[in-house]
This record gives C-alpha cells, sequence and structure tokens, in this order.
C-alpha cells in the first residue's frame, strides 16, 4: 500500500473536519486572558510597552478614609530612564471619580529601584490605576 | 456630436461639485492651522524655568502630604486658612496659583473646610454689609458677627538655586510649607517638596 492508496482510503471531507479544528484550536490559543482583577497586570495602564521599566510591586491600603498607593519601578537597563505615571481613581461600581491628575516626571537611575505614592482625592476612593509611559516604549514612532 | 459634449460638461460639472463637497470642513472645528489645544497635565519641559508641571507636581504632594497629616486628622473638618507663600526665587511665580490648587484638593476631599484668605475677605465684607444694609429681609440676609475663625493657617516659601557651567544650566526648587495652629502658635505640620530641572544648550 502506498501514500496514493492511503490518501484515497481517507475521505476527503476528514480533510476539512481536521483542517477546521486545527483552525479552531489556533484560534483559542490567541485568545487574551483575563488578568487577576489583584494582580499587577490588572492595576496598571501602559501607555505603549514599557522596554526597561517594569511596576514590580503595588501595596494598597486604606489609611484613615483616603486609599493610598504604593508602587516599585524597576529598571533593568544600564541607563537612566524616564518615566511618566499618574493615578487613576475608580469608586466601589468602576466608575472613574478623579481622572485629572497631572503626569508626575521620575527619573530612574540605572539598575534602581523607585517607589511612586497616591493618596486618592476622595473617601469615594476605592479602586485605583496606575497609568505609566515611557519614552523608551515599543510602542512609540 | 453637440449631445455628448453638453453631457461630458454636465458630468464634469457634477464631479467637481462632488469633489468640493468632500473637501468642505466635516467637524465642528474652525481653525487657521496655527493653534491647537493640548493636554493641560502632559509634563512640560520647554524651558527650565517654573512651568506647570511643577506648579502641579507641588500641589499634589503638599495637598497629599497634609491630607495625611496628624494634626488635621484630629478634629473632625478642622478649618483651615491660606496665608501667603513668599516667592524667594529670582523669578516671577504665581505663589497664590498654587496655594489655590492645594485648597481645591483639599477641598474636594471633604475632610477640610477652608474659610476666606485675607485676599477675598474684602468681598466677604462687602457681601456682608450689603445683605444687612437694610434692603434685604432681615430673616433672609446673613448676620454680621457669625464668621468662624480658621483653626490653622498654611503658609511657605519657595527658593531656588541656579548654577551654570558650560553649557549646562541646572535650577533647583525648594517649596517650603507649613501648618500652624493659629490659636497656640504651633508648627503643627512642615513638608518640602524639590524640583531639579537641567538644561543643555550644546549646539551638538
Amino acid at each position: 500500500m502506498n501514500l496514493t492508496d492511503v490518501k484515497r482510503k481517507i475521505n476527503p471531507m476528514n480533510w476539512v473536519l481536521f483542517a477546521s479544528l486545527f483552525l479552531t484550536l489556533n484560534a483559542c490559543s490567541t485568545i487574551p486572558s483575563v488578568p487577576n482583577p489583584n494582580s499587577i497586570p490588572a492595576k496598571v495602564e501602559q501607555l505603549g510597552e514599557m522596554s526597561y521599566l517594569h511596576v514590580s510591586h503595588i501595596a494598597a491600603q486604606k489609611r484613615k478614609q483616603l486609599l493610598f498607593v504604593q508602587a516599585e519601578i524597576s529598571n533593568s537597563d544600564s541607563d537612566n530612564q524616564q518615566l511618566f505615571y499618574r493615578f487613576k481613581w475608580l469608586d466601589a461600581n468602576g466608575f472613574v471619580i478623579d481622572n485629572d491628575e497631572a503626569w508626575q516626571p521620575l527619573l530612574v537611575y540605572a539598575g534602581q529601584q523607585q517607589t511612586i505614592n497616591g493618596l486618592a482625592p476622595t473617601p469615594q476612593a476605592t479602586d485605583f490605576r496606575i497609568l505609566v509611559s515611557s519614552p523608551d516604549n515599543t510602542g512609540n514612532p | 456630436m453637440t449631445n455628448i459634449t453638453s453631457k461630458n460638461t454636465v458630468i464634469i460639472a457634477l464631479s467637481t461639485a462632488l469633489l468640493l463637497t468632500g473637501c468642505a470642513n466635516q467637524t465642528p472645528n474652525l481653525s487657521s492651522g496655527n493653534v491647537e489645544y493640548g493636554d493641560s497635565k502632559a509634563v512640560e519641559t520647554l524651558t527650565n524655568q517654573f512651568g506647570s508641571t511643577d506648579l502641579q507636581s507641588i500641589a499634589q504632594s503638599m495637598s497629599n502630604s497634609l491630607l495625611q497629616s496628624p494634626a488635621l486628622r484630629a478634629k473632625s473638618r478642622p478649618l483651615v486658612t491660606v496665608a501667603d507663600v513668599k516667592n524667594h526665587t529670582s523669578e516671577y511665580i504665581d505663589t497664590k496659583a498654587i496655594t489655590d490648587t492645594i485648597r481645591a484638593k483639599m477641598l474636594k476631599s471633604g475632610l477640610v473646610r477652608f474659610a476666606v484668605d485675607t485676599s477675598a475677605m474684602q468681598n466677604q465684607t462687602d457681601e456682608l454689609i450689603r445683605q444687612n444694609s437694610g434692603l434685604y429681609k432681615k430673616s433672609k440676609s446673613k448676620k454680621l458677627g457669625q464668621m468662624e475663625g480658621a483653626d490653622f493657617r498654611i503658609e511657605g516659601t519657595i527658593a531656588s538655586i541656579v548654577k551654570r557651567a558650560d553649557d549646562v544650566k541646572d535650577v533647583y526648587y525648594k517649596f517650603s510649607l507649613q501648618l500652624i495652629d493659629n490659636e497656640s502658635g504651633v508648627i503643627e505640620w512642615a513638608d518640602e517638596k524639590e524640583i531639579r530641572k537641567t538644561s543643555n544648550q550644546s549646539m551638538f
């Protein structure tokens, strides 16, 4: 029995089924997974993928009615990096309370870990997002 | 032949009309092409003089620090007033703009109340005098002698150090703010914000 005989024996419809199954599985593998709402990726909004700066740690705590957030920024490059950041505050229902903070510049030395702090503007803020942007983003022209 | 020529003319005229309509402005924007709106919250590094980002950064830092100070937490919604922030730099800086932003941020929190400051006192007294001039119903007008004295006042200074070497100019700002108890004169809180701006005027 040769290959031609094998091909004749297999129903052509099966090839279509196999091809459809393969394409479906391939598509399933590209569906992005939803990040855990309490993980760092869920709290950080990057304006372009930062090449060298990473948010390595976030801690949040209610301090006498106001939400206090502290994040650690790590620079994995051998050069100094510039970061622009600001905080966005949300209430318990997910509505944005304050998206009016000014962008803050921060110089992170080579290999350094810098800390940034944010304090909610009102006691109604129960959630936050940290918006970050770096001139060395891969998305920049 | 004449029919074909007149048909072509109509087609060309119609096409031109359609093209021109397509070129008309589709957005609600009347522009000369030289002006555009930018982001008021963007980081500004046009010059190394005091700028919008410095103002925003100082106000953010100071208001955050003030809101966390134990002195303002000891009493529910204490009354604060804003005194002068003196400019000790060599450039013109509107320090009232900085304190106005600090006051707005703190008022938004709902945790602190503010009394009118010295600059707004004239308006306050003018309004009270007007309401008590006999023109208003006594039951509907605000009474004299009911103003509340502030528990604390905020005052401070801004200073700078400017240095030049070859093509490099370095400007260092230091903004200092204090919260003072009006009755005892005790400084209950103090904080500083430092900013450094460096410019390089090298041609290469």
